[in-house]
């Protein structure tokens, strides 16, 4: 069985480094970006299973980066985290298509779990 | 009273001046006319005498006793034109003159009746003749000349009085309106002065009015609107209080959650994953743990910079030198920005107590914004000259960048406020605000979007 491939979206090196350090450990592989931009160039090569990506970025931000990611692969599972943690952007985001939603600090169980689920549909 | 009062009773008093002079003038014409028809009357009469005279002279002459006839004849002439012009003349030089005029014509008339009927020519009888003849003409000659003189008199004082009352009309029409004018001035000017300080914040009263007039009422008018304007603004202030506050809270939250969360996943890792990792990965985790708290320490730091502004240590400085001394600390960030500054310092301008450091962080800062608004190839403004009131300084910082939204423009000065996204603090405005009001200054900003920014520092000039 192919391992599943997980990319991490944030501006905040240390999210992605984290997120990494534990999802390699569970079998997943991870790729890191800390802009929407370098994720898109990525993404239209490979396609990923999930896609875990931070909301608010500057220039191409998670919306953006959602919507991409649906035309390009319908299956895919996008799962947005935000330092903005109020009901207006959850709902902006869920209304999106998106698998999940997490505010920041994020716990890293929470999130293996909602990815663990992200990926048992299939 | 009321202004539309004194407009009234200024035209009231004009109009009785007017009035009175006009009276005047009809009654001295009145007077003229009299005289004048006294005059023609007189002048008939005198004619009349003067016949008379000549028959008289003849009589004794020649002797014809039908010239005395003549002469009785002209008397009844005489009497008749007298008694229909008796009130004229009465008027014209009084029922005295009258009488006296009337016992000569009276005398030389039975004169001529004595003579008619026991005519005689003797030297005695000519003599006595002549002598009420000629009494009779002079006081009629005389009268008629006193009159005229007199005539001529109330003319030459009319004309004097018309011109003096013109002059006197004029002059206090003038005065007057003048008076009332200067003193509607004087209102208008206490209100300019008083709307003036409204619309620069000044919301105290100026002055209560004393005047009962239509001033009186606007300026109290005015004072309630002042009043209502500082209690509105006072609540203006507290809820921009509040915004801020808000603003403030928001931005610090934002500012902490990155870090935090840094912290805290590294943290979950740490005790997630600890048998699996080796000593050097635990240590390094700890020290980035150590770098973000390094973060949220700065970030504290910089919010209690803002919040207690350090006391400005005020030294007399030159502006110019001050801002010569900035562009060199930003030369080389304009230069890779590829960006053309232009330097319009006044020169002789006053020199100004400052703190020098403070005010080049706000120069740093305004420079370093102007800067990143503006693409490659934009232009820098910066101008130093006096104030309007010549007791300011002005310094403005202009720039030919994207400008800045209307909606955004009232929030500039707000902590945290920053249309730089997430490379700005939104501090660095706010904290210039803070140190230039501490120098009880004024920053304030113009911009438009497309065309650039320009922010405009006042500072007070040295008050001896």
């Amino acid at each position: 069985m192919d391992r599943y491939r997980v990319m991490i979206i944030d501006d905040e090196k240390i999210v992605g480094d984290m997120a990494k350090m534990s999802l390699e450990r569970e079998g997943y592989v991870v790729e890191t970006f800390l802009n929407g931009e370098s994720a898109l160039i990525r993404l239209k090569e490979e396609r990923f299973d999930v896609v875990v990506t931070d909301l608010k970025m500057k220039g191409v931000d998670g919306m953006e980066v959602l919507k991409t990611v649906k035309e390009l692969y319908p299956d895919t599972k996008v799962i947005m985290i935000t330092a903005f943690a109020n009901l207006d952007t959850a709902i902006e985001a869920l209304r999106g298509d998106v698998h999940d939603f997490f505010p920041k600090p994020v716990k890293i169980k929470e999130l293996k779990v909602s990815i663990e689920r992200a990926l048992s549909g299939r | 009273m009321k202004i539309e009062h004194k407009i009234i009773l200024s035209n009231v008093f004009n109009f009785a001046l007017i009035l009175l002079t006009g009276l005047f003038a009809i009654q001295n014409l009145n007077a003229v006319l009299t005289k004048l028809r006294f005059i023609e009357i007189a002048d008939d009469l005198n004619a009349n005498f003067l016949e008379m005279r000549i028959s008289e002279k003849n009589y004794f002459l020649y002797g014809n006793a039908e010239t005395l006839l003549e002469i009785k004849d002209k008397i009844k002439l005489a009497e008749a034109s007298i008694d229909k012009a008796k009130n004229d003349i009465v008027r014209a030089v009084g029922a005295g003159s009258l009488s006296t005029l009337r016992r000569y014509l009276r005398e030389y008339s039975e004169m001529v009746d004595m003579i008619i009927q026991f005519p005689s020519r003797d030297t005695g009888t000519e003599t006595m003749l002549r002598t009420a003849g000629k009494n009779l003409r002079e006081f009629s000659e005389t009268t008629t000349r006193l009159e005229r003189e007199r005539m001529n008199v109330i003319i030459a004082r009319s004309k004097d009085f018309l011109r003096y009352a013109f002059w006197c009309v004029l002059v206090l029409a003038i005065l007057v309106s003048h008076f009332i004018s200067q003193k509607i001035l004087a209102s208008l000017r206490a209100i300019e002065k008083m709307t003036t300080s409204i619309s620069q914040g000044d919301f105290r009263k100026i002055e209560e009015s004393r005047s009962k007039d239509e001033f009186g009422s606007l300026i109290n008018a005015i004072n309630v609107m002042s009043e209502e304007l500082s209690h509105r603004e006072g609540e203006i202030i507290q809820s921009k209080k509040l915004a801020s506050l808000g603003i403030l809270t928001a931005g610090v939250a934002h500012e902490l959650t990155n870090p935090l969360n840094n912290i805290s996943m590294m943290a979950q890792n740490y005790v997630e994953l600890y048998d699996s990792l080796n000593r050097e990965d635990r240590i390094e985790l700890m020290n980035k743990v150590e770098g973000e708290t390094v973060r949220i320490q700065e970030i504290v730091k910089n919010l209690l910079d803002f919040s207690k502004p350090k006391e400005a240590n005020l030294q007399e400085a030159d502006i110019n030198a001050v801002i010569t001394k900035t562009m060199k600390l930003v030369q080389n960030m304009i230069d890779i920005s590829n960006i053309t500054t232009k330097l319009g310092l006044d020169e002789g301008l006053p020199r100004i107590y400052i703190d020098e450091h403070q005010i080049q962080q706000v120069l740093v800062n305004l420079i370093t914004n102007a800067v990143q608004a503006m693409s490659s190839g934009g232009m820098l403004y910066i101008g130093s000259r006096l104030g309007r009131k010549w007791d300011s300084i002005e310094i403005t910082v202009k720039d030919s960048g994207k400008g800045i939204t209307p909606e955004f423009l009232p929030h500039i000065f707000d902590p945290f406020f920053s249309t730089k996204g997430d490379s700005g603090t939104g501090l660095g405005l706010s904290v210039s605000y803070g140190i230039i009001k501490n120098h009880k200054g004024d920053i304030r900003v113009e911009s438009k979007p497309g065309v650039g920014t320009t922010f405009t520092i006042e500072l007070p000039v040295k008050k001896n």
